[in-house]
Order: C-alpha cells, then structure tokens, then sequence
C-alpha cells in the first residue's frame, strides 16, 4: 500500500512538474495579510488599501514627488476664508462599474458618511465624526462639506488617496444591501472584483466597461493578491515566479538580489519608536512617579541610543535617524539626538539617577514592525551601557493595544511603530491630543502648540508653527525616536516603473509593465 | 452498542457545556476587542460607544447566558472584523480546506507508515528496521516549521515540482500535507513496529504458524489485526488534530484552514470566532473519539461484549 501511494505521489509529481507559467498580463502580488478582507471602504482597516485602490476613486490624489493633493474624482476645490467650508467641484462623466451610473455629490456625500459613521470600522471614522459638521450636496458636481473646526489640509488629508474615503455607489449599496456590496464591491475604479478566497487569494480584473476607465489604462488585465503570512514562503514564490511582488524582510534583501530580483523600498514608511507610559497630562494617564516623567531622564533615554548603528544592523540601511515618531517633510531639518552616552549619564546623574533605574521595555511583533523586539533588545543593551536596566517582556500586540487605550500602560515603555501621515495635522491629533486614546505623549503646551497650528491657514505661518511643535517634541524628548524605516519590497523582471506615493497608497493599480527583454 | 453511543452523546452534551464556560471566560481575560477596533485619534467616547455595540459592558455572566442562549438556537454570534460574518460560517468555510488536508495527510502517514512499521517488525534488526527507526526519530524530533520550508526550498525553488503555497491544483497539497503528515507517520511505525513485535512472538502467531498458514497471512491477518488497535487510538485524536492545530503549517503553505483562523481571531480577540472555532475542534474530537471506539467495538468482541 505504501508503495502505491508513493508512485501515486510521484506520478502527482510527475503531471505538476512545472513551474508556474510566466502570464505576462497578470500582476501578483502576495501580501502578509488581507487584513478584514472586506470591500467597502468603512468595513475595516486601511492595511486593505493595497485592494481596494484599484476599485476605488478618492475625491483628491496625492502628487508622489510634491506630497500635494492634485484632482482625483473632484476637479477643484476652494476653501472659504475661515477654512471651515470646503466645496468640491466633481468630474463630470466619471462612470461606476457594472452600469451603476455616474458618480455623483450624491455618492461622494453618503461615502463620507459612511466612513466617519458610528457603525464604522475605517482608521478615520473618530476624528472624521469629531471634524465634520455636514455635508451638502447642492447639484449632482459640487459637494460643500462644514467643519466643526478649520482643517486647511482636508484635501491632504483625510478625502485624498493616501486615507480610506474611497466613494462607492450609494445606488449599488442601497439596493443590495452592505452585506452584498462588501462581496460584489461597485466603484469607479479601473479594476473590479473577480474572486475571493479570505485569506487566501484576493483576484482583480479591469472593468468589463474599459471605455468607462477614466485614469490612464492599467497595464496588466489582472491583479492577483495571495496572502502569504511567513516572509520565507513570500521569497520563495517570487523566486519561483508565483509572485511578482511582495514585501521581503532586510535579511532577506541580498537574497533576492542574488537571484536577480530587485528591490524597490516604499521610503520611510514605518518608524521603530519607543513609547513611554504616563505622559499624557490627562486624568489616569499621567504617572509623575515614572523616572521619566522628568525631561533630562527622557533626553537620556535618547541620547544612549546609536540609531545609525540599529538602522545599518537591524534594517540593513534603509533608513535615516529620526527626530520625530514620523516622517513629516517640515520636521525634517530637525537635529536628532546624537549617539551621545557620556552625556545620557551626565542627564541621569543630574535628574537624581546616578545608578540608573530599572524599567520594564514591552515589545511586540507586527506588520510592518516583525523587526520591534530586535530593535527593543537593541535598545535594552545601549541603555543598559548608561546604567538603565531593562526587563523586556514580549507580549501580543492586542494585549498591550488594549493596555493602551485603557490608559493602563503607565508603568512602563513599549516599542511601537509609527505611520506616516500625510496631513501632519491629522497624525498630531492621534498621536499628541489628550483626548486620543493613542496619545503618548501630551502636555497642556503641546494642546496649545496644536491648537494654535489648526486654527492657522497662512501656509507658510502654519509651516512655521509645525516646526515648533516637531521642535517642542524633540526637545521634550515624548518619545524615544530612533529612525524612519524603509520597507522593501522584491520585484520581478515584469515590473516596470512603480510609483509609491505612500505606504499608504501604493499605487499597484499604476504599475507600469516592464518592457520585454529589459534588464532586471 | 446503542448504549454506548447514547453514553457518549451526553457526555459530549457536558463537555461542550463546560468547554463553552471555559473558553468565553478565558477570551475575555486577556484582551479586548475593542482596542482593536479603535481606529486613529478614537477618544473615550468612541470607545464606550463600540464597548456597548458588542455588548461587552454588560457584566459577564449575563454576556454568557446571552451567548448560551443563542448558541442553543445555533448562532454563535458574529465576528467583531469587517463584514460581522456569522462565526461559525466563518469556521465552515474553512473546515473544507483542513478537512482535505488533514485526510491527504492521513492517507500519506497510514500509507507509508503502517507497511513500514510491520516491515521493521518483521524485518528486526535489519536495514529496513533501522531506516524505519531513523525515519521515526526525525518525524517526531523535525520542527514542522523548518521541515516545511525545507520542503518548498528543494522541491519548489529548486526542483519546480511542486507550488510554494496556497490552495488550488494537486501541486500545492503535497508539501503541506507531507509536512503534516511525517509526525504522525513517525508515530504510526513506532506504534505498529512494537505493537506487532509483541504480536508476531505471541501464541496466537505461533499456532497460526503451527497450522501451516503462509507468512503474509500470519503477519496480516493475525499479529497486524492484534496490533492496529493503538494506532486506531492514536489516529482518532491525532485527526482532529491535524484537522483544527496545524498553524503553524497553514502559515507556512498560506493553507486557508481553521488553524489560521484560530490565530488571527485570537490574536483580535474576536471572541465569537473563537467560540466557534473552540467549540468546533472540541466537537470533532468528540466525534473522533466516539468513531474510534465504534471502530474498536466492531474490530473486537471483547469490547462489543462489554458495551452490552
């Protein structure tokens, strides 16, 4: 019996004994996660983007090289004086998938709605609500949206490609209902829907409709996304052909080089930093016993590090030193904390802690992010050499997301990552405001500095005022900012140019096929 | 027999009563779905607000029996992610994929491990028993983590036989299930070997020989018969097994199984899932176990006689 299904094998064997065949019209793309594996932009988290942007249209698209919003669905846009009323001109003529119409002031005003509803499970939808007063719909092109307070960076922000405002039908919706929407997904997208398995294989076709593709025409007839959870099993497939493009981790860049993949990295999408319980001035989340409620100690914590030496170890280069907990182009000129251990001791000697102090670092693996508790053990040993000793504890990200957010984390410090933001407004408001759970570090002077930015429309007093605050951050030292990370993705010979405008917006849908018999 | 059947349905009643206490109290204990839901910049608010949607500010034994009387109904309740998919479609729209790849495996680890545990057995102190003894080692002491890669790195990267991952054609089962199966496999020949070696110096072997039966006949219709009956054992709950905790496995192969789906949903506390998941795997070994005495009943009369 054994020996029959031993030939049986080897005769399965035999008849698979091929390598996949090399489609040159279809792209793929295997990913870690699906993440919800959901279609409709409000049913779960921006990690689904790398999906949905091909479905989907955004009011607003971001210009890669400027950082600037440029016209997407909406034409034109003006703000009023007050910068509290935003008015959206729409392109005429824009057509939904599956002969659901035009797109209207009508889809883009329930697609708001939607993502900022309660019911919403889309990144955005806490502050959406708390920044939208109402949306008007006065014809079928122009779409009025108040605001409760001014948002000079709305179009940037959150309605632009980079976040998760994706305008679906609401005649498609209404009339299957959400449950069917999220399964047979309408937008005005070039590509749409052809299969689903979660957590499996996610395939995309172009429009049956392909007059009715308004941006330039997709290059490849389909887009196929594979989940593939462990990094070794993703370079294996592309060394074999089953994908095309997919993250690899830093040790894994020489690899695929050697194989004649190449490496495109999407720049600075992450930021390892070290978070620190207890300072948020707010109710029981402030902790004044904690050495590092005392500024020099922080500074300390800052100094002790060799972020050059953990960005060439760790990250194999790709990466810059950091200033901030994320990358924001008017904090770049800002000096980071020089690798400087001599001077984080004088600190802890002058804040009352000449022998150091013991703490607790919480790490945690996620992705981005599988690289935290290397990075964390990194920065256990450097602040070990200036006297403070460090018990690392790895725990699931939930448990300490829940920590958090319950304003129980106060006694003790955690790695983190950072996103980046295209509107800085909007990440200084998850990250520095009392009122966000995910604030770690705030300051009645910060809320000041914040609210003083916001309310400014002058772009280039606004500017100014965004520099104070990086500044106030770094000196204040709210974090334990180390670098600004590169992610690498390996690429086969079938890509051609890809433009990355964020890691939040990464464009498959533009990818440009690579011209035959081009180099790798 | 019917006795014995009807003893171990309300048992199974019992345990999967306490099981659903065990496992709703253990989920709320270390997480909360909640913080996973809460997107940027969610305030104290928001948080209330979707604490009191999934009706998680109720206290917990009322959570339970809101629970338990659904679950009674047949609704386990919805996941917390995306779409709010009822659980347990969540869970039977995976149990397919691990069901085939469980039954592959288990068609690899009895087809080459039962013929080659009676070989080492009856070949004793030969080639044949020390290779299997080796094969035995290595089965149970390889990491199926390493194993499986392993497997794609030679047999995908290098050779091209076979897909690196995911579900589809007959080309990408055979490196997971060869990865699920070789513990198992190492188990069955360490099993049948010992078990038949006992088997073929026993009396019933010897008066078989005696009355001049052929060797094959000796060795499978005499010790083999005597010696299955802890492999059946072990295959029993090592099937549910396979079934419902190959992770580890599913990760690597990018297998779309309810390991996985285990993981992920522990992993965002999405508790309805993990009911579901939880409250299935115990069912199945339920289902195993009741299997694997039915087949024990009908394989001996000793133990029909004592059902009675």
């Amino acid at each position: 019996m054994g020996l029959v299904v031993m030939l049986a094998f080897a005769a399965l064997a035999m008849a698979a004994c091929a390598r996949p065949r090399v489609d040159e019209s279809t792209l793929t793309i295997a990913m870690p996660t699906f993440s919800d594996g959901t279609f409709l932009p409000w049913t779960g988290g921006g990690q689904r983007k790398a999906y949905l942007d091909p479905i989907y249209d955004y009011l607003c698209i971001i210009n890669p090289e400027t950082g600037e919003p440029g016209p997407g669905l909406a034409e034109s846009w003006a703000t009023s004086p007050d910068g509290k009323v935003w008015t959206f001109k729409l392109r005429r003529g824009v057509q939904f998938q599956r002969g659901y119409g035009e797109v209207t002031s009508a889809d883009v005003a329930y697609s708001i709605k939607q993502v900022m509803s309660p019911a919403s499970r889309a990144g955005p939808a806490s502050p959406l609500r708390r920044l939208i007063k109402g949306i008007e719909t006065p014809d079928a092109y122009t779409v009025i949206i108040n605001l409760n307070r001014p948002d000079p960076e709305l179009a940037k922000g959150y309605l632009a490609n980079a976040q998760q405002v994706g305008i679906v039908s609401a005649k498609y919706v209404g009339e299957v209902g959400e449950r069917q929407a999220n399964a047979a997904p309408v937008g005005s997208g070039s590509y749409q829907l052809d299969f689903f398995r979660r957590d499996s294989e996610i395939r995309l076709k172009v429009r049956e409709d392909k007059a009715n593709i308004w941006r330039e025409a997709p290059q490849f007839e389909r887009l196929v996304f594979l989940a593939a959870p462990e990094v070794s099993t993703r370079v294996a497939m592309l060394k074999t052909g089953e994908a095309d493009i997919a993250p690899v981790s830093y040790d894994d860049i020489d690899d695929v080089k050697r194989v004649g993949l190449r490496v495109r990295s999407i720049p600075q999408s992450w930021s390892p930093v070290v978070r620190m319980g207890g300072l948020v001035q707010e109710g029981t989340r402030y902790e004044t016993k904690n050495p590092w409620a005392d500024v020099r100690v922080r500074q300390a914590m800052n100094y002790a590090i060799d972020k050059d030496a953990i960005i060439k170890r760790i990250f194999h280069g790709e990466g810059r030193i950091a200033a901030s907990d994320t990358p924001v182009e008017a904090w770049a000129g800002l000096p980071p904390y020089p690798y400087d251990p001599a001077k984080a001791k004088d600190l802890l000697k002058e804040a009352g802690y000449p022998d150091g102090f013991t703490l607790t670092l919480k790490t945690f693996t996620t992705n981005p992010g599988a690289e935290l508790p290397t990075v964390a053990q990194a920065v256990a040993l450097y602040w070990r050499a200036v006297g403070i000793r460090v018990s690392i504890e790895l725990i699931d990200w939930t448990s300490l997301r829940t920590a958090w957010t319950s304003g129980a984390a106060r006694t003790y410090v955690w790695t983190h990552r950072g996103f980046p933001f295209t509107s800085a407004q909007n990440g200084l408001e998850a990250g520095f405001e009392a009122k966000s759970l995910f604030a770690s570090y705030s300051t009645p002077e910060l809320q000041a500095l914040i609210d003083a930015h916001s309310a400014e429309l002058d772009p280039v007093k606004r500017r100014e005022k965004l520099v104070e605050i990086g500044a106030y951050l770094r000196d204040q030292a709210g974090n334990v900012f180390i670098a600004h990370i590169n992610e690498p993705y390996a690429i086969s010979a079938k890509v051609g140019d890809w433009t990355i405008t964020s890691s939040n917006a990464l464009n498959f849908e533009h990818i440009v096929r690579a011209a035959p018999g081009s180099a790798p | 027999m019917t006795r014995l059947i009807l003893t171990r349905l309300a048992e199974a009643a019992v345990s999967l009563l306490l099981m659903s206490v065990v496992v709703f109290m253990l989920a709320r204990l270390t997480g909360d779905p909640v913080a996973v839901l809460l997107g940027d910049g969610a305030t104290q608010a928001d948080k209330a607000q979707l604490t009191k949607e999934l009706g998680l500010d109720r206290s917990l034994p009322e959570q339970y029996f809101i629970f338990l009387g659904h679950a009674l109904q047949g609704d386990l309740g919805t996941s917390i992610m995306g779409d709010k998919s009822p659980a347990m479609q969540l869970v039977l729209e995976r149990l397919p994929y691990s069901l085939l790849l469980a039954s592959v495996s288990l068609v690899i680890a009895l087809g080459i491990g039962v013929p080659l545990g009676v070989a080492a057995a009856v070949h004793r102190g030969r080639a044949v028993d020390t290779g299997a003894r080796v094969l035995a080692l290595l089965g149970q002491s390889i990491p199926p983590f390493w194993l499986g890669l392993v497997l794609i790195y030679v047999f995908a990267v290098q050779l091209g036989w076979f897909r690196t991952s995911g579900f589809g054609g007959p080309d990408r089962i055979v490196l997971p299930a060869i990865t699920m199966a070789l513990f198992s496999l190492a188990a069955i020949v360490r099993l049948i070997r010992s078990s038949m070696i006992e088997g073929l110096t026993s009396e019933y072997v010897k008066l078989a020989r005696a009355k001049g039966l052929s060797e094959p006949a000796v060795i499978w219709g005499h010790a083999f018969r005597n010696s299955v009956f802890p492999v059946v054992s072990f295959m029993g709950a090592f099937f549910a097994t396979m079934i419902t905790g190959a992770v580890v496995i599913e990760t690597i192969f990018a297998w779309p199984g309810v390991g996985r789906l285990a993981l992920d949903s522990i992993l965002r506390r999405d508790f309805a899932v993990i009911q579901a998941v939880v409250l299935t795997i115990t069912t199945l070994y339920i289902a195993m176990n009741l299997a694997v005495d039915l087949i024990h009943a009908w394989l001996d009369p000793r133990v029909r006689e004592a059902a009675r």
